[in-house]
């Protein structure tokens, strides 16, 4: 039955719906601290049973072997966040094991936590073993002396979000035969398998790993857990299935959380409107260990700082630093929104600096040929694209309405390419992608490039779930990069199956197709860099107690080539909801003591429908170099949408603003 | 502990099993009767995806005690397609993009159904009104607004 049709029967099979013979139900023991010693622990599967550390798997993953910030998967000796796992406890169904949580005793020792990352630069080490709180530290670009009439400078920031898909985390974790079978929610089979073999030394042929229905990922979904890692060991122990399910209030407080990043911008110009140069320090709030994007976001942000800009000066600072909180991960976007808003935000104060139209501003620094910035990021020409989207997007008219207006680059995660394996057997081909779905609707590309290639019916192919005993190589899903590489991959295998089909028979036909046995696999490289230029459009309105209403949210980006238009369309909506929530209310907020204050989804932020604003998406299609001429798509929306809304709300008060979540205060 | 042996009918077929007198409802659908359409999203009664209809009114199934149901009757996202073909609330969704990952779909559109049925002329309004208690983050909501409308329309 077609994926679709399973969901809307209810028949999808996410992990909680997997029916094994009587599972053990995981719960676990976590830090009501946000640091303290750990004197001891009595009590369920502990740091005594299990001593090791997660490996760093997943978008932006680096080596993490020596790293002393690496995040043990049992706390021993301290905690340092709110809901750290000390211990974990089992029970034959999910209530015993609530109940089991009070058979653990701790031995706390409270310590004074550090929770700004400003503050942590200068703050004792959190963690034995380091010098200080800082885990990177890198300067960009090249120092300059500007000559400029005017020099503007702000402390910009957007806070920590939690990723929130409606399907928390979850795994369920089999071992027998010596073997062990994990299916898990997530956004790369790929990293939970190479993370499990790392983090417990297990070789690679001992551990498949399944990818159970996915609800949703939204980057937190591509790396690997201390939960995870404590189900597989525990599944091996007592040689039962064991099921984790991550309760709500977990998620807000232990699963990574994406955004927290400061931007301390300083913008040179000259009277005339042109931006000469940009200085600054970003700072990025790593959370409690050092984990994946953690050391990597900084530098990512600091890259694309100039965005569509040709800004001829840059020399930015990029720094890392650990707090007492939940573990630092990517959220949608994924350091693109950051880079977007601190620099959007200071054209926009430029604008009113010097009386100048949003849009006007722009263009005149925009890029009229291809452009490698100062920090090494190379973009087209991005003028043709910029007066286009104003256009589309219908800023003239808007702009009585006090719309505001936002652009940037997207800077895809498309390297280092993605694997594919098509298998032709009785009269269908079944394709595994490395790229797998948890929302994206893979299904819609997979079943065009596959009539486009090679002339297939959608019932003519079978698409599989991704299961590492099937395809053996492959990446995951985050950074944009699933029609660009994994449809580039299926576009390339299919060529080369025709090709060989051609050979054998002079020619090729479905049908010579399907009557025949192939069994195909590649991995498509790519390591070059197709950036992809977007705006946004929106207005706003103040309500009685000045308690913003976003009105409408306008879209238009290069898609490179739309494989499937509804799908793109569905995908950006979606984005623009995400996006407008950074700004209406989505954070997790901790109070000075690193005590999580966000209890629920609701008061988290997550956008409700009576909220959402109306959509308007254009789609411009010029098409890439890769096979399948796709860009990057899915970060988007929650990249330009928060640029355009801060800016309309800055045109209705006269206020200016500087982080996101926009609170009433910021406006009155 | 005590145990309790409510009888419940779900999409016309009784159920009974002896569970805790604190389960909820959610749990004794899921995992007494074996239907997993009905999805668990949060801990705090917010994101509407555990929506089942109780006695034809929707409630959030985890916020109802089983030993509550006992007796009543119960209909989840698995009744709405019996024979196996679709209801048009379901092949709206679809054909609207509702839906992305999926996971708040069977609540929704338990939902939306009620929504239409109490108010079949409701206004767009009126319909994000009705479905201000399930969250979905994909969608941004538009796919399954329309797909509502979509419904809503073909009933005229
Ligand atoms: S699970 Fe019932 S409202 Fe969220
Ligand atoms: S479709 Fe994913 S939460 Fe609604």
């Amino acid at each position: 039955m077609d994926r679709l049709e399973r969901f809307v029967k209810g028949m999808g099979q996410y992990v909680d719906d997997i029916k094994v013979d009587k599972p053990l139900y995981m719960a676990v023991v976590r830090s009501p601290y946000a640091r303290t010693k750990i004197n001891g622990v009595k009590g369920g599967l502990n740091s005594s049973d299990l001593e090791a550390a997660l490996a760093s798997v997943g978008e932006g993953a680096g080596g993490a072997s020596a790293n002393p910030a690496a995040h043990p998967i049992f706390a021993k000796g301290y905690a340092n966040y709110v809901g750290q796992p000390i211990a974990a406890v089992f029970s034959e169904d999910r209530y015993g094991a609530e109940d089991a949580l009070e058979s653990v005793d701790v031995d706390y020792e409270p310590l004074k936590p550090v929770v700004s990352p400003e503050e942590a630069i200068g703050f004792e080490p959190i963690h034995k073993g380091m010098k200080s709180n800082v885990i990177s530290d890198k300067m960009l670009g090249k120092d300059f002396e500007p000559k400029a009439d005017i020099v503007l400078e702000d402390r910009l920031e957007n806070h920590r979000i939690a990723t929130n898909a409606i399907e928390t985390r979850g795994i369920l974790a089999d071992y027998s035969n010596g073997r062990l079978t994990i299916h898990v929610s997530t956004q790369s089979v790929f990293s939970i398998k190479r993370g499990l073999c790392g983090t417990l030394g297990l070789p690679e042929d001992k551990v498949r790993v399944i990818q159970a229905d996915t609800g949703g990922g939204f980057g937190l979904k591509g790396g690997l857990q201390p939960e995870h890692v404590i189900a597989a060991f525990a599944a091996m122990k007592y040689k039962r299935p064991v099921k984790w399910i991550e309760t709500r209030l977990e998620h807000l407080m232990a699963a990574n959380q994406g955004r927290g990043a400061i931007g301390k911008m300083k913008l040179y110009a000259k009277r005339s409107g042109k931006i000469l140069g940009i200085k600054g320090t970003i700072i990025v709030d790593a959370g409690a260990y050092a984990e994946g994007l953690a050391g990597f976001a900084p530098g990512f942000i600091a890259h694309q700082l100039t965005e569509q800009y040709a800004i001829e000066n840059g020399y930015v600072r990029a720094l890392s630093v650990l707090t007492n909180k939940a573990p630092y991960g990517p959220y949608r976007g994924a350091g693109r929104p950051e880079a977007a808003f601190f620099m959007e935000r200071m054209v926009d104060m430029l604008a009113d600096e010097l009386k100048m139209d949003d849009a006007e501003i722009r263009l005149l620094n925009a890029s009229e040929k291809p452009f490698t910035s100062p920090f090494g990021m190379h973009i087209d020409a991005s003028k043709p694209f910029m007066q286009k989207a104003l256009k589309a997007l219908g800023y003239e008219s808007m702009k009585k309405r006090n719309a505001g207006i936002g652009f940037f680059v997207l800077v895809p995660g498309a390297a280092p390419g993605e694997g594919v394996r098509l298998e032709v057997k009785d009269g269908k081909m079944h394709v595994w992608l490395g790229s797998n779905q948890h929302g994206q609707g893979h299904d819609f590309f997979i079943r065009s490039l596959a009539r486009e290639e090679l002339g297939l019916s959608p019932d003519e192919i079978a698409i599989e779930v991704p299961d590492t005993d099937n395809i053996k190589a492959g990446i995951g899903t985050w950074g944009s990069r699933s029609a660009m590489v994994g449809g580039s991959a299926l576009v390339d295998a299919a060529r080369h199956i025709k090709e060989e089909i051609k050979k054998k028979h002079g020619k090729y036909s479905k049908k010579l197709l399907l009557s025949s046995n192939y069994d195909y696999s590649e991995f498509y490289k790519f390591d070059g860099e197709i950036n992809s230029f977007g705006a946004n459009l929106a207005t706003a309105k103040l309500g009685p107690v000045n308690d913003p209403e976003v009105l409408e949210v306008r879209a238009c980006y290069d898609v490179g080539r739309a494989l499937s238009k509804a799908m793109v369309k569905a995908q950006i909506e979606g984005g623009i909801i995400q996006g407008t929530g950074q700004v209406m209310g989505e954070a997790v907020a901790y109070d000075e003591n690193g005590q999580l204050l966000t209890s629920s989804i609701s008061n988290a932020g997550v956008l409700r429908s009576t909220k959402a604003p109306k959509c308007v998406v254009k789609i411009m299609e010029n098409p890439s170099t890769l096979p399948d001429k796709a860009k990057g798509l899915g970060e988007a929306p929650t990249i330009g949408t928060p640029l355009a809304i801060v800016r309309s709300l800055e045109h209705i008060t006269g206020k200016r603003i500087r982080s996101t979540p926009v609170k009433p205060q910021d406006l009155s | 502990m005590k145990e309790a042996k409510p009888k419940i009918k779900i999409n016309g077929k009784d159920y009974s099993a002896t569970v805790e007198p604190r389960q909820l409802l959610v749990h004794f659908i899921r995992d007494s009767a074996g239907l997993t359409g009905t999805h668990i999203g949060c801990d705090t009664s917010n994101c509407g995806a555990c929506t089942v209809l109780l006695d034809g009114k929707p409630v959030k199934s985890c916020t109802v005690l089983s030993v509550q149901a006992d007796g009543h009757e119960i209909t989840t996202i698995e009744g709405l397609s019996k024979d196996g073909s679709m209801d048009p609330m379901q092949k709206a969704f679809i054909e609207d993009n509702g839906l992305q990952c999926g996971f708040c779909t069977p609540g929704m559109i338990m939902e939306a159904n009620y929504v239409l049925k109490k108010n079949p002329h409701a206004t767009e309004a009126e319909i994000r009104k009705g479905l201000d208690g399930n969250l979905c983050r994909c969608t941004g909501y538009v796919g399954i607004l329309k797909a509502i409308r979509s419904v809503q329309e073909k009933k005229k």
